[in-house]
């Protein structure tokens, strides 16, 4: 890179050569000079240029003063260079660092919020102030039932309270791009958004949400009780397609280069691998998910060749008191290699013939917000029935064990740590629950929703009342929300 | 420059080699993680802070500051600290034989 080889040969100190000691700049011809060994010093007085400039922290020495000096006009020109150098660097990416760049766009440098002229006079015209304090309930609202709209309802409580969506939202930063702002999903969810943290306490009534619902995912509209899970991912995917403008989602869409906030939360990358059988070939793909489907024990497929902890190792803590599935279980099984049979060949590129072929899925990239949704609802030609079997799930949840890389070192013979506790990039903090009472004919969604570090409390439409951790664990579960512990920026 | 010694002549060599690479910018990133982490940056603001304190603030320059404080700063960098950073610089060299 130019920049950093130009930095290595010029920023030494012109009467010694050493790159350390302080090194400052003076501020009226082409000097470098050491602070520590006073070799700016002396440039200073025989020049008489007395204004130096510190190229490590910006500082500006004034060799009259005998001191740094803290002068407004430099300060903001400082701070503008500054600017226009991390723009520069965002295209050096080994220069580029964790705490300096922004989820939203690579190359700005954080800088600590002061307020324009204007918001200055915004904030002296609305002098009232919200404290969030561990006890606030701000957030917190009941949603009232429209009719059969309590699959709508909990996902509004899961979406309002993913921590990133809410810091989105209210930092005001969606601009939209449709042509009819009206019928725009996301300035809706805005504003549910600002309704939620408005403070008031009554229930709202989102009609608009539902409306634009309905207009926008034909086939959720009616009065008749939808599926939750099916909600999320057509709200998902209107608010995605908003997100650019798309107001008839007839534009062509490109996955792989959308980088609104709803790619940016939830999508994934899924892993398929399938393995020739006899030549051992391995073809690889790797699709986009906003969240993962597991079968349950107890469905018409069949659910165990594992039996929980089998291979030793004890995933998240969790208790396989027998009998008991757990999440973990389910992601086991998801993760399996699986013999696809010999009436599902598959044509293989290395030996130019069908064969048979095992398949195995894996996590290639994890989204920020993993959803996981326990398939209780079997609608199979033979029968339709809920699956009400419990499955246990855990508070904190580590995706490591499956991973696309963590199999890679498996099949390496690398042996894997049981906790691999330097690995925070896989850990995962529970923070909503939506569950489903009742069958499939008649039913009824609640959800858990957590509020601040370890609040649980219950969504009943309008009713919210606190619950405890235990309430939410022992509930049955249907839609799990799980956030990232750490974030990294890329 | 032709004052530098052998030593300083390789410690200026490494350096360049370290900015060119982006390695001393992670070097620093590092560094500057692992200090606050293990509390050394508040350690030393209190310090300061003192110090402050004890002078006036209108009779304290920053060089008065960067007197008192570097011994103690020098000091007080945790063993682990020394050892992951001098072991990270190990293997860059080991990296760039060539120097």
């Amino acid at each position: 890179c130019p920049f950093l080889l130009f930095q290595a040969k010029s920023c030494i100190c012109h009467m010694c050569g050493a790159h350390l000691n302080r090194l400052h700049s003076c501020l009226y011809c082409v000097f470098f000079g050491c602070f520590t060994k006073k070799h700016i010093h002396e440039h200073a007085k025989t020049k008489r240029h007395n204004l130096a400039i510190d190229l490590l922290y910006g500082g500006i020495y004034c060799f009259m003063c005998q001191d740094y000096i803290y002068d407004k006009d430099m300060e903001q020109i400082a701070k503008e260079e500054q600017r226009k150098a991390w723009k520069l660097q965002a295209f050096t990416p080994t220069v580029v660092s964790h705490y300096q760049c922004t989820m939203t766009g690579i190359g700005e440098k954080y800088s600590t919020w002061e307020p324009t002229k204007r918001e200055l006079e915004l904030l002296r015209h609305n002098p009232k102030r919200r404290k969030i304090t561990t006890n606030c309930t701000i957030g917190l609202r009941g949603l009232i039932n429209l009719g059969n709209t309590c699959f709508m309802n909990c996902i509004v409580q899961a979406l309002t309270h993913t921590p990133l969506l809410r810091d989105f939202f209210l930092s005001d930063r969606h601009k939209c791009e449709m042509q009819s702002p009206s019928s725009c999903l996301v300035c809706e969810m805005s504003t549910l958004f600002q309704e939620f943290y408005s403070g008031h306490r009554s229930p709202h009534i989102p009609y608009r949400l539902l409306h634009l619902v309905w207009t926008h995912a034909r086939h959720l509209a009616g009065y008749e009780q939808q599926d939750a899970h099916e909600f999320l991912i057509a709200a998902l995917d209107v608010l995605h397609r908003h997100c650019k403008g798309d107001d008839n989602g007839k534009k062509a869409n490109n996955p792989n280069h959308c980088n609104c906030i709803i790619d940016q939360i939830f999508t994934g990358g899924l892993q398929s691998d399938v393995t020739c059988q006899v030549c051992h070939g391995v073809s690889t793909t790797i699709d986009p998910f906003w969240d993962i489907s597991l079968d349950l024990p107890g469905s018409s497929t069949p659910f165990w060749p594992l039996s929980p902890g089998s291979d030793g190792s004890v995933v998240n803590g969790e208790s396989h008191v027998s009998g008991t599935t757990t999440l973990t279980d389910c992601l086991r099984r998801f993760t399996r290699p699986e013999h696809l049979g010999s009436s599902a060949k598959i044509k293989c590129s290395g030996c130019h013939s069908y064969q048979e072929s095992t398949k195995q899925l894996t996590m290639k990239k994890l989204p920020i917000v993993a959803c996981f949704h326990l398939k209780r609802f079997e609608h199979s030609a033979k029968l339709r029935r809920k699956i009400t079997t419990y499955v246990s799930f855990p508070l904190e949840l580590d995706m490591t064990p499956f991973m696309a890389s963590s199999k890679e070192s498996r099949m390496n013979g690398q042996y894997q740590q049981p906790t691999d506790s330097l690995n925070n990039d896989n850990k995962y903090s529970l923070f909503a629950v939506v569950n489903h009472q009742g069958t499939l004919e008649s039913g009824h969604y609640t959800s858990f929703i957590r509020q601040h570090k370890d609040q649980w409390f219950k969504c009943d439409d309008a009713i919210i009342t606190k619950a405890s951790i235990k309430d939410v664990l022992d509930s049955e579960g249907y839609l799990l929300f799980y956030h990232k512990q750490f974030l990294e920026y890329e | 420059i032709s004052e530098m010694n052998k030593d300083a002549q390789m410690r200026a060599t490494i350096n360049q080699k370290l900015i060119e690479t982006g390695e001393r910018e992670r070097l620093k990133e590092l560094l500057r993680a692992k200090l606050i982490e293990c509390g050394w940056k508040d350690q030393l603001k209190a310090h300061c802070k003192d110090v402050i304190k004890e002078k006036g603030l209108e009779h304290v320059t920053v060089d008065d500051l960067v007197a008192e404080i570097t011994p103690k700063g020098r000091a007080l960098v945790p063993d682990s600290v020394k050892k992951e950073l001098l072991q990270r610089i190990r293997t860059f060299l080991a990296q760039h034989a060539s120097l």
